[in-house]
C-alpha cells in the first residue's frame, strides 16, 4: 500500500545525474514491460528502470529510497518506446526532492497521452513502411529483408530513447527552478491535469462490457445497449468508483480487490455475463 | 519430417527469446519476418522461413498491439506457421492457419501471466517498503523468464506433437472458453485497481468534477471513429488548458494579494 507522505525526509537536492546513469536507464527502460499485469501494468518494470537514478538520489537516506519506491510502484502505463520522456522529467523532479505529490501528478499526466504519440509513431507509421516494403523482399526469398527491417526500427527506436531521455531530463531540471516559486500552486494545477488523465483513462481502457441478452422473440433485449442508452462506459466508471471506495473508506488492500474482480469476472463468465 | 534434438532446443531458445522481446529488449526480434527466418535457417530451409516470415509479417500488419489489446499471439503464430510450412511443405498461407490454435494458446498464456502477475504487486509493495532494490530487480527478471518458458514449452510441443495437437487444444479452448472469458473479464477489470489507487491519493474533494469531466471528454471522442484513436491526446491538450489557466490565477492572485498587502490573504491562514 503506497505510503500517505507528502515530502521527502531530507530536502537537500540530491548531485545532478551523470550521462552514465542516464545511458544506464535508457537500457534499463528496454525491460519496461518485465513483469506487465492488468493491475498497475508497467507499474514494477518503471520502477526496475529508474531504480539506478533513485539509488543515487536518494542513496544517503533509505527511508526516502522506500518513500520514493512506494509512490513509483504505483499504476503506471505509457509507450514503451517514448518512457524516457516521463523518466527524464520524473527523475529530475526526485533530485530537486519535489514534493510526492507533485511529482506523482506530474508521472501521471505524462504517460498518459504519450500512449498516443507513440502508437501513431511506431505502430501507425514506422512499422507498416519499413514491414511493408521488407517483408515483399523476405517473400522474394532475400535475406535483406529481415535485417534491413530490425536495422531501420532499432535505429529509429534507439535514436528516440537516448535523445528524449537527456532532452527531458534537462528540460525538467531548467524548469523546476522557476516552478518552485508558485510549488503549491503548481502542484495543485498538476493534479488537476493527473486527475483530469486519470478520469480519461477509465472511459479509454475500460473496455468492460457485458453480453447478456433478453429473449425477446425476434429483437432479443441486448442488456449493454440498454446501459450505453443511460451512460456509455457506465461499468468501468462504476467499477472505478466502486473499488476507489472500498479502498479509500473501507481500507481494501489492492490484493483484495483483485480477488473481488476475480470472483466476479470467474462467475460472470461461467454464468455467461461476460 | 523428424527433427534433431538440437533443433529442437534451438527453436525453444528462440521462442524463449522472442517471448520476452515481444514486450522487452528490443521489442522487434519477435516480428514473424525475423523469426521466420530464424526459425527457417535452424529447420533447414531458410527460403520457405523468409516466405513465410513475410507473409505472416503482412498480415499482422493491420493487426498492431495498439493501446494494449491482445490479437492471436503473432509470435508463436510466425514461429508455429513456419515450422508446419517446413515440416508439411504447406504453401505459407495453410501453414499460417494451421498455427491459428497454437496462437491462440499463447494468447490465453499471456491473459493468464498477466492475471498471476497482479496480486504480486503486494509482494513487491513489501519490496519497496523495505527499499528493497535487488528484490525488484529479480522479480522482473522471474516475470521475464516464465514468459519465456511458457512460450518456449507450447513451441517445442507444437513442434514435436504437429498440427494434430492444434486440433486438441482448440477442442480443449472451445470447452474452458467460459473460464477464459470469465479470466479475460476480470483481467480487463483489474486496471480499474490501479486507477482507484491513484485516485486514492489524488483526489482530493475538490477535484471530483475533474475526474468526470476528463472520463466524459475521454467518452465523447472514444465514440467518434475517425479520431478516437488520438483520443488522450486530444483529452491532453482541454486537460493542460484547464490546469494551466488554473495555475496562472492562482499566481495571479497570490501576488495580487501579496502585492495590496492586506490583512487576512491567502497564505496567512497555512
Amino acid at each position: 500500500m503506497a505510503s500517505n507522505a507528502t515530502h521527502y525526509n531530507n530536502l537537500t537536492p540530491a548531485e545532478p545525474l551523470d550521462k552514465k546513469t542516464l545511458n544506464q536507464m535508457v537500457w534499463r527502460s528496454l525491460n519496461l514491460q518485465a513483469s506487465f499485469n492488468y493491475e498497475r501494468m508497467q507499474a514494477a518494470g518503471w520502477l526496475y528502470a529508474i531504480l539506478p537514478g533513485l539509488k543515487k538520489i536518494h542513496g544517503d537516506n533509505k527511508e526516502d529510497l522506500s518513500l520514493s519506491m512506494q509512490h513509483n510502484l504505483e499504476f503506471f502505463n505509457t509507450h514503451p518506446f517514448l518512457v524516457t520522456f516521463v523518466m527524464g522529467i520524473v527523475l529530475s523532479l526526485e533530485q530537486k526532492k519535489a514534493d510526492i505529490n507533485t511529482i506523482r501528478a506530474v508521472r501521471v499526466a505524462a504517460m498518459g497521452p504519450l500512449g498516443g504519440i507513440g502508437d501513431a509513431i511506431f505502430w501507425f507509421t514506422l512499422v507498416p513502411i519499413t514491414a511493408g516494403i521488407t517483408a515483399n523482399m523476405a517473400i522474394g526469398g532475400s535475406i535483406a529483408g529481415p535485417i534491413l527491417f530490425l536495422l531501420i526500427f532499432n535505429l529509429v527506436q534507439f535514436a528516440i530513447r537516448f535523445f528524449l531521455m537527456h532532452w527531458s531530463y534537462n528540460l525538467g531540471t531548467r524548469a523546476i527552478d522557476l516552478l518552485t516559486a508558485n510549488a503549491r500552486e503548481f502542484t495543485r494545477a498538476a493534479s488537476m491535469l493527473g486527475v483530469f488523465i486519470v478520469g480519461a483513462l477509465t472511459s479509454n481502457y475500460g473496455g468492460t462490457t457485458i453480453s447478456l441478452t433478453i429473449a425477446n422473440g425476434e429483437s432479443p433485449i441486448v442488456i449493454q445497449d440498454i446501459l450505453d442508452g443511460v451512460l456509455p462506459k457506465m461499468i468501468p466508471l462504476a467499477l472505478t468508483l466502486m473499488l476507489y471506495f472500498l479502498m479509500k473508506k473501507k481500507g481494501w488492500t489492492p490484493v483484495k480487490c483483485i480477488a473481488l474482480l476475480l470472483v466476479i469476472g470467474i462467475a460472470g463468465g461461467l454464468v455467461g455475463i461476460f | 519430417m523428424s527433427f534433431s534434438a538440437i533443433q529442437i532446443f534451438l527453436v525453444f531458445v528462440v521462442a524463449f527469446i522472442v517471448a520476452i522481446d515481444q514486450y522487452n529488449l528490443l521489442e522487434s526480434l519477435y516480428q514473424p519476418i525475423v523469426t521466420g527466418a530464424v526459425i527457417g535457417a535452424i529447420l533447414g530451409d531458410l527460403r520457405t522461413g523468409l516466405i513465410v516470415g513475410g507473409t505472416y509479417q503482412l498480415m499482422t500488419i493491420g493487426n498492431m498491439p495498439v493501446g494494449g489489446a491482445q490479437p492471436p499471439n503473432a509470435v508463436i503464430g510466425g514461429i508455429m506457421a513456419t515450422v508446419f510450412a517446413i515440416s508439411s511443405g504447406l504453401d505459407a498461407t495453410a501453414a499460417v492457419g494451421l498455427a491459428v490454435p497454437f496462437a491462440l494458446v499463447g494468447q490465453y498464456l499471456i491473459t493468464l501471466l498477466f492475471t498471476v502477475m497482479s496480486p504480486l504487486m503486494g509482494v513487491a509493495d513489501k519490496m519497496a517498503e523495505h527499499a528493497d532494490t535487488a528484490g525488484i530487480a529479480r522479480l522482473n527478471y522471474l516475470a521475464m523468464a516464465a514468459l519465456g518458458a511458457l512460450f518456449g514449452i507450447v513451441c517445442v510441443a507444437g513442434l514435436i506433437g504437429g498440427s494434430a495437437l492444434g486440433d486438441t487444444l482448440r477442442a480443449a479452448a472451445e470447452q474452458y472458453s467460459g473460464i477464459m472469458n470469465g479470466l479475460s473479464a476480470a483481467g480487463g477489470m483489474m486496471r480499474f485497481v490501479g486507477f482507484a489507487t491513484l485516485l486514492r491519493i489524488m483526489l482530493s474533494n475538490e477535484l471530483w468534477g475533474i475526474y468526470f469531466a476528463g472520463f466524459t471528454l475521454a467518452t465523447v471522442i472514444g465514440y467518434i471513429p475517425e479520431i478516437a484513436g488520438s483520443t488522450l491526446i486530444l483529452v491532453a491538450f482541454v486537460g493542460i488548458a484547464i490546469a494551466l489557466y488554473d495555475f496562472q490565477t492562482r499566481t495571479a492572485l497570490k501576488a495580487a494579494g501579496a502585492g495590496a498587502n492586506h490583512d487576512g490573504g491567502e497564505e496567512d491562514g497555512i
